[in-house]
């Protein structure tokens, strides 16, 4: 082995009739025929919709401008002089934060409950996936209904227990409404991370957690010195991928507040959506959209990263 | 597996191509569709359903149904205008039609049906509804105002015997029904839909002598009386006499099943009443109408122009004046039409002869409706083209001052300078 592993072979040379017509380049070819269908779907449903809005972003295209009509940067002028719209910047910079940092340690916690050895573990972690399965706005309207005013389980609960003594707004009051559409998002959210942070943890070498037990090591020792560490690229992926999600979100927010009350839950998302099917002034949306997209792209840009490098 | 050749496969191509170009022929020759939002609401569809029948007996015309939300009507239509897949008909609220006037592709029914037959049918003060910018461009199918119903049971539970005329009386009543009637929201106001809020607050401006935008365009929301008017409205959330996460379809609920004891709504509401308090025509004993209250006694008492208007689009089914369209634009203003449908869902009439139908005549509850709403007036923020941005701006500004972000004065000042910058920006 030692012999053979010495002898240099000379580099593989290939004739230029060969590069043409031979067999690799038929194979690039067929490869990037397969491509064509995706390049195609890829152009028609994202690349052309984009570079439209970034054409309709730079016009006035509202119910009375129907041919739209060119007027530079005034609708970044007119979003940068609105605080409402600015408003719903830092709206989501607070939804993101929370149902970030919330589903992230408590898809932790319950995967490292998951982990743990006892009866009923698979039927448990099957049921975790519920959420995950459940269409999102049937979600929406379960913990709408949770949250009612005056028919939800919420209020019962609470006036059962003594805590409350009358029903209570939670989705009329900003601090309430903002809780219900995390809460909400959270739940959806958890089975996914859950499922990612498992995974992280069935390659943890449980000789190495058994040694440091052995040496005394309590569990929060273990979680901090051994278990994070470990998943810390998963730990990265989970948030990359929880602020792109939530940066995105939309459908469970509108069926839950619609953005409201004011304007206390309106995400771009939100503020997007009904500039442009509410107002109907498709070049602010377009301007407020691209905005939005350029909140996403650092995000995106670090995932890609992670994705190609394998870091 | 079928697998054809390739004359087979030319042949289905041609045939298929042949179909699509043959289409408009067929839809002239008998179909069309007709997007509904009353067909959408289940206490309405079999009258709308109905109404379809009559109409492929008489003409032969096929009537496609296409359920619509009302508060998502709007935006279907302009989705629909977007992608090119109008509808041949739609059914639209009054107050929408200046912001839909702008679409290309609605037709001016002047042009199709002739001024003199539409001036021949409708009655005087049911010309103006449908009518933009010199252009008829919908046709009513009903027609009525937005007003004030009382459930007589939820007062009686409440020990108010008289139906209040007054705020002052308004707002006894309102303290009584909370007081008595457990679990209620005494005046089921809209509070949550930047679709139906706006018409609850006008007219509770209107009651304190306010104006919102006047003809000229000029913004009056921060006016003394309107600050007033705005201010009564914050204390009545204040004071739970009006409930959060109200619209329209949970004050229709509430009313209908005794868990509130006012509301506004058009006539419609006798229909809504009957189907969900699961009494049928026997809940027409609860349903009240009455007078908006006023500021003092002697004060008129106003209410809102209402109707529903169906418009047609430029589609293969509307460009002849014996094309399914202009057929089902007359059968709509038919007495088949015009003596039923109105009634049923809970409106007037829009014809001449449908009005002297006895049948209408002898109808207590629009009886009692027309004696109660004499002093109609249009919509202030619906009659703009940029109303849907107003709306919102009315609703987020309401909200504010309901949930006590803002004082009710300084809800009114900035929804005075945010509908300004509005207007200014319509030119």
């Amino acid at each position: 082995m030692a012999s053979s592993a010495a002898v240099e072979s000379p580099p593989l040379r290939i004739s230029p009739a060969a590069r043409r017509g031979g067999l690799k380049a038929n194979e690039r070819r067929i490869g990037w025929l397969f491509l064509v269908p995706a390049l195609l779907a890829f152009a028609g449903v994202i690349a052309l919709p984009f570079v439209r809005a970034l054409g309709i972003a730079f016009t006035r295209n509202d119910l009375r401008t129907p041919v739209p009509r060119f007027i530079g940067f005034d609708n970044f002028k007119t979003i940068l002089a609105s605080p409402e719209i600015m408003g719903s910047f830092v709206t989501t910079a607070i939804y993101v934060t929370a149902a970030t940092a919330f589903t992230l340690v408590l898809g932790l916690a319950w995967a490292l409950i998951l982990n743990q050895p006892f009866r009923g573990r698979t039927a448990l972690r099957a049921a975790s996936l519920i959420p995950w399965v459940l269409p999102s706005t049937v979600t929406a309207f379960v913990w709408g209904w949770i949250f009612n005013s005056r028919y939800g389980v919420l209020n019962a609960g609470l006036i059962e227990l003594g805590l409350i003594d009358r029903q209570q707004a939670w989705l009329s009051d900003a601090t309430g409404a903002m809780t219900a559409v995390v809460v909400t998002k959270v739940w959806l959210s958890i089975p996914l991370f859950m499922s990612f942070f498992l995974a992280g943890l069935q390659s943890l070498d449980r000789e190495q957690v058994d040694a440091a037990r052995v040496d005394g090591a309590g569990n929060f020792a273990i979680l901090r010195d051994h278990i994070l560490p470990h998943l810390r690229p998963v730990v990265l992926v989970v948030i990359v991928l929880g602020l792109i999600g939530n940066l995105q979100h939309f459908d469970t927010i509108y069926a839950l507040t619609s953005g409201g009350p004011v304007r206390a839950t309106t995400v771009l998302s939100i503020e997007v959506f009904r500039r442009a099917f509410d107002q109907w002034d498709l070049g602010l949306a377009s301007a407020v959209g691209l905005l939005w997209v350029a909140t996403i792209m650092p995000a995106a840009y670090f995932y890609l990263r992670h994705l190609l490098r394998g870091v | 597996m079928a697998i054809f050749n390739r004359r087979q496969f030319g042949a289905l191509a041609a045939a298929g191509a042949a179909s699509l170009a043959i289409r408009p022929a067929a839809a002239q020759a008998g179909q069309m569709n007709f997007m509904s939002f009353s067909y959408a609401e289940e206490p309405n569809k079999p009258f709308v359903v109905s109404m379809i029948d009559k109409f492929k007996t008489t003409s032969g015309v096929t009537v496609e149904p296409l359920a619509t939300a009302w508060g998502d009507t709007q935006r279907n239509v302009m989705l629909r205008q977007r992608s090119r897949t109008l509808p041949d008909s739609v059914q639209l609220q009054d107050r929408w039609l200046p912001s839909m006037a702008a679409l290309p592709e609605i037709v001016d029914l002047d042009t199709l049906l002739g001024r003199p037959a539409i001036e021949a049918a409708l009655a005087p003060t049911a010309l103006g509804l449908g009518r933009v910018g010199g252009k008829q461009i919908g046709i009513p199918l009903i027609s009525g105002s937005v007003g004030m119903v009382a459930n007589s049971e939820v007062l009686a539970k409440a020990g108010v015997s008289k139906i209040p005329e007054t705020l002052a009386e308004f707002r006894t009543a309102l303290i009584a029904v909370r007081d008595k009637v457990p679990n209620s929201v005494p005046f089921a106001m809209a509070t949550k839909n930047p679709a139906s809020i706006p018409l609850d607050v006008l007219l509770i401006y209107w009651a304190f002598g306010a104006r919102m935008i006047d003809e000229a365009g000029e913004v009056h929301v921060a006016s003394a009386e309107g600050k007033a008017a705005m201010d009564f409205i914050a204390g009545l959330m204040k004071d739970r006499l009006v409930a959060p996460e109200i619209d329209r379809p949970d004050s229709r609920r509430l009313f209908a099943q005794g868990n509130a004891a006012f509301y506004f709504d058009p006539p419609v509401a006798r229909t809504f009443a009957r189907s969900f308090s699961g009494r049928g025509p026997a809940a027409d004993a609860f349903v009240v109408p009455m007078k908006t209250p006023v500021l003092k006694a002697g004060d008129v008492p106003r209410s809102v122009e209402w109707g529903h208007i169906v418009t047609l689009f430029n589609t293969p089914a509307n460009r002849d004046r014996n094309g399914p369209g202009a057929k089902w634009i007359s059968h709509i203003l038919s007495d088949a039409v015009q003596t039923t449908f109105p009634l049923e869902v809970g409106g007037l009439p829009v014809t001449k002869s449908g009005r002297a139908a006895p049948v209408v005549q002898n109808d207590p509850f629009l009886k009692a409706w027309a004696e109660v709403t004499v002093a109609t007036g249009k919509h202030e923020i619906g009659i703009w083209d940029n109303s849907p941005e107003l709306s919102t701006i009315l609703s987020e500004e309401t909200q504010a001052a309901l949930l006590g972000q803002k004082t009710a004065s300084a809800a009114a000042d900035s929804m005075q300078a945010r509908m300004k910058a509005s207007m200014a920006k319509r030119g």
